[in-house]
């Protein structure tokens, strides 16, 4: 019998909130720690739990504030926990905005009952949801933090592949992964094309949303290192 | 008067020395000769008289020429063991000195007349030893006179070298002599100046006309012909007979006072002023006046009239100066009461040696004008810096002035340029928001519209229903997506929609195709019409969905020879292809694509081609 993963939903709506209620209780995979309406309820909630949650699903949009803060928290205290952004459209801002507060993915409010309780057994087992405008802006950021290093402007990604992992910047592999996403490719016609397996182009994309997360939380550790590397280019 | 005073004095003088010699009984001191006895020859007739010295030939034959020999006696107690000489402060035209019979030094031809001037500086000649006797000597002047030259004979002194060399002559020499070196040379450097200045200060006035400052071109004309004048004094030997070089001396001297006179009615502006104009006239008589009437009294031999001459000169002087004063008063300048104050000098300096000079016995007298001319001189050196420094103090001013302009026109531009950033701004806004009013009417707006008619219908199915709040959904989802997507990117514009639609193509069983090559951005498409083409391939998706029955779909893109051509395919009922839907053909050809259907069961083909 595989492990169920404990659910707490953070969502305003009480309709939505009934709705996620209903999947998590239909999955097996899955079940119902609890919900709160806003973020104090929440941090309270995380602040007295005895059971850690495996998975939070968080609106962003909340009356006393924004799930950001949630998301946050959540992290800080539980670092097994894996966030998921409730997001009507999977906009780009909201979403980079959850990833680097910790977000590990996202869920479309208006996906069906059964594909919200899959995307989250989906995730606990490696996977994560990116879209091509995710992709898009992901590389765009790379680009200007590559240009703003003119040391490594001009190497090959694949020689320096190992040194901008320890930098936090992407890997040959992942930014690889990440065109082809950012170009509409799915998962599977990726790994057809590269030869890899499903499972490891998901995992490049979930390590992918690790350091962002890591790199906006230390802005100034990564201003440091990009200094450090200033003064040894190559 | 002061012939008596000057007598007391050296008589005084003379009860010294003589009280000094008995004293000491060793050596003789030098000995003034004050009489003479003196015989003339003019047009033959010969006059032997005692006189007293100083012998003023002019006045005692009213300006005729002739010859004199002067006979001064002499005594000498012992013969000196030093060196003797004799000190002559004046004499002329030209002449010798003989003493007991032999000729000591002759100064120019006795034999020519009007030539050379050797009264100009004084003499010192030495006397040899063996010459001297004791006893009565007696030493012998002997001149020629010409006429107005001031001519005749001063008082001679005789005695040792030290002190009649180096105290008496030397002295005199230095005052006569050097004093007119110095004085030449500064004259001639300030005149200088003042034409370097008239050449290169060219202004361009109101009107356009280039105009050099007459007031330099006066300065440097009146010191230039007073270099000239004072040089006279090194000259013994003239280059013209005396007649032309009387004439031009005096006309230098009158230059010198009308060019200062030119020079001080520029200053005070009378040339702006057509009442004051006419001032002109009396400097310009000066100069003429003065050589009418020294060639006059040169050629006639009638001083007279050049002394009755210099005494209007000296009134029209005057009279102008006291204009200047007044002019001066009304309106002072610094440099206007530096000049008042050096015209008025020189006045009253001028008037002073035409009395002392042109009436008075005196002789061996110079004249104090050459001393006051230097005020001019140093009145427009300091005129000249004071503008140089107005001038470069204004520069300073206009620089500033510059620059503040400048940095006030900068102020301006910035500011016009923040209002007209703030109007790009605003633009922008306002097309913002017209886009998304469009998108929501033809977006949201239809599909809301639509399910609320198929609800009051009651004919429509909750499939049906719920396809249409799903296409509603979708669209905004595509329209948050175009609000970052680059213009022109169709590649970014395939991927979102893919990523937005599959979803509902898996749900409806349809197999999804991915043939999309990298493609370069198409330029012709902006904001608008990347997301009307967004609309139009939303369109013809959501009509294989919903019309096609097929069971897949194929969407291709490739670029070949700068022609980027899109393909939606596929494998459904097809439908005639003559007749093309209306919002995909406007939509085509309002962003400027090729629009080609191809349709037959199990095959149809939605193309559009951007050249």
């Amino acid at each position: 019998m595989p492990r169920r993963w404990g659910v707490l939903v953070v969502e305003d709506d009480s309709r939505a909130r009934a709705f996620f209620e209903a999947s998590v209780q239909r999955s097996p995979r899955l079940f119902w720690l609890g919900s709160a309406g806003t973020v104090q309820e929440a941090r309270s909630w995380l602040a007295a739990t005895a059971t850690i949650p495996d998975v939070l699903l968080v609106d962003l949009g909340m009356p006393d504030g924004t799930g950001l803060d949630v998301i946050r928290d959540a992290v800080a205290r539980f670092p097994g926990c894996e966030p998921l952004v409730v997001s009507v459209f999977g906009d780009e801002e909201n979403v980079l905005a959850s990833i680097e507060a910790g977000a590990v993915g996202y869920i479309h409010k208006d996906a069906a009952p059964e594909d919200i309780a899959q995307t989250i057994v989906e995730m606990k087992a490696g996977a994560s949801p990116i879209s091509p405008m995710i992709a898009r802006r992901v590389l765009a950021k790379y680009r200007s933090l590559q240009a703003a290093v003119p040391g490594t402007a001009g190497a090959a990604p694949a020689e320096t592949a190992l040194d901008e992992t320890d930098r936090g910047l992407l890997s040959a592999r992942e930014h690889e992964v990440l065109t082809l996403i950012a170009r509409g490719f799915s998962y599977a016609e990726i790994a057809r094309l590269k030869g890899l397996s499903v499972h490891t182009v998901q995992t490049h994309i979930k390590n992918l949303y690790g350091k962002l997360a890591v790199h906006s939380k230390s802005e100034a550790v990564f201003e440091a290192t990009r200094l450090g590397l200033l003064s040894h280019p190559g | 008067m002061l012939r008596r005073l000057a007598f007391l004095c050296l008589l005084g003088l003379a009860a010294l020395l003589s009280a000094g010699g008995a004293a000491a009984g060793e050596t003789q001191g030098p000995i003034e000769l004050r009489h003479a006895r003196v015989t003339t020859t003019i047009d033959g007739v010969v006059q032997t008289e005692a006189v007293d010295l100083s012998y003023h030939w002019d006045r005692r034959h009213r300006g005729r020429t002739g010859f004199a020999s002067f006979e001064l006696p002499f005594r000498v107690e012992t013969l000196p063991e030093v060196p003797w000489g004799v000190f002559i402060p004046r004499a002329g035209s030209v002449f010798e000195v003989q003493l007991n019979g032999a000729l000591l030094q002759s100064y120019g031809d006795l034999g020519q007349g009007n030539r050379a001037d050797y009264a100009k500086a004084p003499v010192y000649v030495p006397v040899p030893g063996r010459l001297l006797k004791e006893g009565e000597n007696l030493l012998q002047i002997r001149i020629r006179a010409d006429s107005e030259r001031r001519a005749g004979l001063s008082r001679v002194t005789i005695g040792p070298a030290t002190p009649v060399r180096t105290a008496l002559f030397e002295g005199a020499y230095a005052w006569r002599f050097t004093g007119s070196v110095l004085l030449t040379a500064f004259s001639l450097i300030v005149g200088s100046i003042a034409l370097a200045l008239w050449f290169t200060q060219v202004d361009t006035g109101a009107t356009g006309r280039r105009q050099r400052d007459a007031l330099y071109f006066w300065a440097a004309v009146a010191e230039f012909c007073w270099a000239l004048r004072v040089a006279d004094a090194m000259i013994p030997e003239p280059p013209l007979p005396w007649q032309l070089w009387g004439v031009l001396m005096a006309g230098c001297y009158a230059g010198w006072a009308a060019s200062a006179m030119m020079f001080c009615y520029h200053l005070a502006d009378w040339a702006q002023s057509p009442r004051t104009r006419w001032v002109r006239w009396p400097t310009a008589a000066v100069v003429v006046g003065t050589v009418v009437f020294t060639w006059l009294a040169l050629n006639r031999e009638e001083p007279r009239w050049l002394t009755a001459w210099l005494a209007v000169e000296i009134t029209i002087v005057l009279g102008f100066v006291a204009a200047f004063a007044v002019a001066t008063v009304r309106r002072p300048s610094v440099e206007r009461l530096l000049v008042a104050g050096a015209a008025l000098v020189t006045v009253a300096f001028g008037t002073r040696d035409w009395l002392v000079i042109r009436l008075s016995d005196a002789y061996g007298e110079t004249t104090w004008v050459r001393y006051s001319s230097v005020m001019f001189g140093v009145a427009l050196l300091l005129i000249v810096l004071r503008r140089f420094h107005f001038a470069s103090v204004q520069a300073r001013g206009w620089v500033k002035t510059l620059a503040d302009r400048v940095a006030q026109r900068e102020r301006e531009l910035a500011s016009t340029y923040a209002e007209l950033e703030e109007v790009a701004r605003d633009q922008a806004r306002t097309h913002e928001r017209e886009r998304i009013l469009r998108d929501m009417h033809d977006g949201v707006g239809s599909h809301i519209s639509s399910a609320i008619r198929q609800l009051q219908s009651g004919q429509t199915s909750p499939e049906e229903l719920l396809r249409t709040l799903r296409d509603s959904l979708d669209q905004l989802k595509l329209s948050i997506d175009s609000i970052h997507l680059p213009p022109g990117d169709i590649g970014a514009l395939l991927a979102a929609l893919r990523y937005r639609l599959e979803p509902r193509l898996a749900a409806a069983d349809i197999a999804f195709e991915w043939g999309v090559d990298e493609l370069p951005p198409v330029t012709q498409l902006d904001a608008h019409a990347t997301r009307q083409l967004q609309f139009l391939l939303f369109e013809a998706i959501s009509n294989v969905l919903q019309h096609a029955h097929a069971s897949a779909l194929r969407i291709e893109a490739d670029a070949r020879d700068g022609a980027v051509r899109l393909r939606v395919i596929d494998n459904g009922v097809g439908f005639d292809a003559t007749e093309v839907p209306e919002a995909l053909s406007k939509r085509a050809a309002a962003i400027g694509a090729r629009l080609a259907i191809e349709s037959r069961p199990g095959r149809t083909v939605v193309q559009l081609v951007f050249d």
